[in-house]
C-alpha cells in the first residue's frame, strides 16, 4: 500500500513488430501496462500513473501522472510503432514528469519496457542510475524482445547503480508461449517489493492459473462473510464429532466397568429430572431379565453410533438410567459439558417423548417388557414431565439450534 | 564575539530541536543505514558510531520543516575532519528542493565550514534572513577531502522562537 507515483515508459520502435509475443511485441507490452496501471491504482487510491513513449519522433508522454485509469486506457489507443527508443531521454524526462508530481509525498517510481537494442553505452546508464539514485527514484526494467549482445549486461548494470534497498527490479521475459502480462504477474514489479501481492495481483494469478490457494475454494478478500460461514460450520462439525465419539468412548469404558447401563448424557439436563428417573427406572431394571440386559445393551451401542436417530434415542431413553449414583454425577458432568451440542439431539428426543403413544409402542415391541406394568406407567409419567420440562427449558435455547 | 563559547549558547538562543516537525523530515541521497536521524535527534547524535552518510555521491539535501515559525541564529554541524562537509547551503521557507534546483536561486545563507567548525564551533548565520523561517532546507555541497562520501555526525540549530499561539495551552472558553 505505498503511496506511489509511476511513469512507464513505453517502447514503441520498429522493434516492436516483431511477433515473437503473441500477438505482437507491442500488444503484449500494451495488455502489460494496462494491467500494472489497474494493479497500482488498487494497491492505494492515491497512487498515479503517467505514460510516456521513448521511440517514434522523440520522447512523448502521452499522459502525466494521474490516477484515473481511463484516461490511462485510453491514451494507449491510436498509438502508432516506428523509429528507435531513445532510453537515456525517456528515463530522463520521466523522472522530469515525477518531479512536478502534485503530491510530493508520493515516492517516485519508473517503470522501463526495453524491447529493442540499447545503443547507450554503460557508463552513461550508470550516471543516469546514479541520478536516480540521488532524488530517490526508484527503476523497474522489464527486459524482453531483443536479445543483443550486452543489452542484458547494460541493463543490469544500471539497475545496480539506482538499487537501493531493493526497491528496483529488473525482469527478464525470453519469448515463449506465455504472455508478457501473465510472467510479469509473479514479479515484484506487481507485487510491489514484496509486500505479499496486493488482491488484484492475487486474484489474477487465481484466474490465470485456475487454481485457488484458499481453505474451501473462496478468496476471503473476493467473499469475506462466506469464507467466515464455511469455516464456522466446518469447525462446528468437527466439535460436534468429536463430542460423539467422546461419548462413545465414555460409553466403552461404562460397559466394560461392570456391565451396568450407562448413563445417557442426553437425559440429563434436568438434574432433578435424572434424579427423579433414577429410581423408577432402577425399579423397571430389576424387572428386566438378563436376556433383556443383552438386547438392550445392543441396541445402547447402537444408538450411541447414531444418536441422532429419533427411534433408538426414545429407545435408549427408555431403557437407561444410571443405577449407581457414581455414573450418574459423572454423567451429569460430561451432559453439562455436552449440552450445548446435545441440545439439537434433546430437542427431537423431548419431542419423541412427549408422543406418549409411539413411547409405549416402542416398549411394547420390546420383548419382555409389559407396559401395563405399573412401574412401567410411572415411569413414562415421569419421562412426560421430564420432557415437558426439558422443553421449556428448550425455548430458552437459541433458536437456530432448532433449525439445525 | 568572544561571549560566544564554545557551546555557544548565548543569552536566550535555544537548541531548536523541540520545534522540529519530524514527520516532514527528509534527506535525498542519504545512505539508508546511515540516516539522517542519527545526526539529528536526541541521543542519536551524541553517539560516536552513528553518523548521516551520503550515499550516490557527496551532496546531501537536507530538509527540515518546523512546527512553529523561528528565528536561526546559528549552526553547529560536527564531523570528521577529512570527510566531513565543507560548502554549506541555507535556504529558508523553500520546500520539496532538489538536487536540480539548488542552483535556481541564490541560498539565504553560505557557509564554508573549517576544521574548527566540525569539532563543534557554531556557524552564525545572517540573522536578519532568518527571521521568519518554517522550513529549513540544507544542501551540503561538497566536503573537506573532496571524496565520494560526505559524514556528519551531529547537526543543531539555535534561535528562538516567534512568538505565536501555542495551540495546546488555548483553553476552551466554557459556554454559559
Amino acid at each position: 500500500m505505498v503511496l506511489e507515483a509511476t511513469m512507464i515508459c513505453i517502447d514503441n520502435s520498429e522493434w516492436m513488430r516483431n511477433g515473437d509475443y503473441a500477438p505482437t511485441r507491442f500488444q503484449a507490452q500494451a495488455d502489460a501496462v494496462n494491467l500494472i496501471c489497474g494493479a497500482k491504482t488498487q494497491s492505494n487510491p492515491e497512487n498515479t500513473v503517467g505514460v510516456l513513449t521513448m521511440a517514434g519522433k522523440g520522447v512523448r508522454v502521452l499522459v502525466t501522472p494521474t490516477s484515473d485509469l481511463g484516461k490511462i486506457l485510453a491514451c494507449m489507443h491510436g498509438l502508432e510503432i516506428g523509429g528507435e527508443m531513445n532510453l537515456a531521454a525517456g528515463i530522463q524526462v520521466a523522472q522530469l514528469a515525477l518531479k512536478h508530481r502534485q503530491n510530493k509525498k508520493q515516492q517516485q517510481r519508473i517503470i522501463v519496457f526495453a524491447g529493442s537494442p540499447v545503443k547507450y553505452d554503460k557508463k552513461v546508464l550508470e550516471t543516469i542510475g546514479r541520478k536516480l539514485k540521488k532524488n530517490s527514484v526508484a527503476l523497474d526494467i522489464v527486459d524482453f524482445g531483443e536479445e543483443d549482445d550486452g543489452k542484458q549486461e547494460k541493463l543490469e548494470a544500471l539497475l545496480s547503480a539506482v538499487n537501493t534497498n531493493d526497491s528496483s527490479h529488473i525482469v527478464h521475459v525470453p519469448p515463449g508461449p506465455n504472455a508478457l502480462s501473465d510472467v510479469l504477474i509473479s514479479t515484484p514489479i506487481f507485487t510491489g517489493d514484496g509486500e505479499g501481492g496486493s488482491g488484484f495481483a492475487a486474484a489474477a494469478a487465481a484466474a490465470a492459473g485456475g487454481v485457488s490457494g484458499f481453505d474451501f475454494g473462496v478468496d476471503p478478500n473476493l467473499d469475506p462473510e462466506l469464507a467466515l460461514a464455511l469455516r464456522v460450520s466446518m469447525e462446528e462439525e468437527r466439535a460436534r464429532q468429536e463430542a460423539a465419539a467422546k461419548r462413545a468412548a465414555e460409553e466403552a469404558a461404562r460397559q466394560e466397568k461392570g456391565g451396568e447401563q450407562p448413563s445417557n448424557s442426553q437425559d440429563t439436563t434436568m438434574t432433578e429430572s435424572g434424579t427423579v428417573t433414577a429410581p423408577e427406572a432402577d425399579n423397571k431394571r430389576n424387572d428386566l431379565t438378563d436376556d433383556e440386559t443383552a438386547l438392550l445393551e445392543q441396541a445402547i451401542a447402537m444408538s450411541m453410533d447414531d444418536p441422532r436417530t429419533s427411534h433408538s434415542v426414545g429407545d435408549t431413553d427408555m431403557s437407561e438410567a444410571t443405577t449407581e449414583d457414581q455414573d450418574l454425577a459423572f454423567a451429569l458432568q460430561m451432559s453439562v459439558q455436552d449440552n450445548p451440542k446435545d441440545s439439537a439431539s434433546q430437542t427431537e428426543m423431548t419431542k419423541v417423548l412427549g408422543d406418549q403413544s409411539f413411547v409405549s409402542s416402542i416398549l411394547a415391541s420390546l420383548p419382555g417388557v409389559d407396559p401395563n406394568d405399573p412401574s412401567v406407567k410411572d415411569l413414562l409419567a415421569s419421562l412426560q414431565g421430564q420432557s415437558e420440562a426439558q422443553q421449556k427449558k428448550n425455548e430458552d435455547k437459541p433458536p437456530n439450534e432448532e433449525d439445525k | 564575539m568572544s561571549v560566544e563559547s564554545a557551546t555557544a549558547i548565548q543569552r536566550n538562543q535555544v537548541d531548536l530541536l523541540d520545534f522540529v516537525d519530524w514527520s516532514g523530515v527528509e534527506c535525498l541521497n542519504q545512505n539508508s543505514s546511515h540516516s539522517l536521524v542519527n545526526a539529528l535527534k536526541q541521543g542519536y547524535r551524541e553517539d560516536e558510531g552513528l553518523h548521516l552518510e551520503s550515499d550516490a555521491d557527496e551532496q546531501l539535501l537536507i530538509y527540515i520543516p518546523f512546527t512553529q515559525v523561528i528565528k536561526l541564529h546559528s549552526f553547529l554541524m560536527k564531523g570528521p575532519e577529512d570527510e566531513g562537509p565543507k560548502t554549506v547551503k541555507l535556504f529558508a521557507n523553500k520546500e520539496h528542493m532538489g538536487f536540480s534546483n539548488v542552483s535556481d536561486f541564490p541560498p539565504s545563507d553560505s557557509a564554508v565550514l573549517s576544521l574548527d567548525n566540525l569539532k563543534g564551533k557554531p556557524f552564525t548565520v545572517k540573522y536578519v534572513k532568518f527571521q521568519s523561517v518554517r522550513s529549513l532546507t540544507i544542501f551540503i555541497e561538497d566536503n573537506q577531502c573532496g571524496g565520494d562520501v560526505t559524514k556528519v555526525q551531529k547537526i543543531v540549530l539555535y534561535g528562538t522562537t516567534v512568538e505565536t499561539t501555542d495551540m495546546k495551552a488555548l483553553k476552551k472558553i466554557e459556554d454559559h
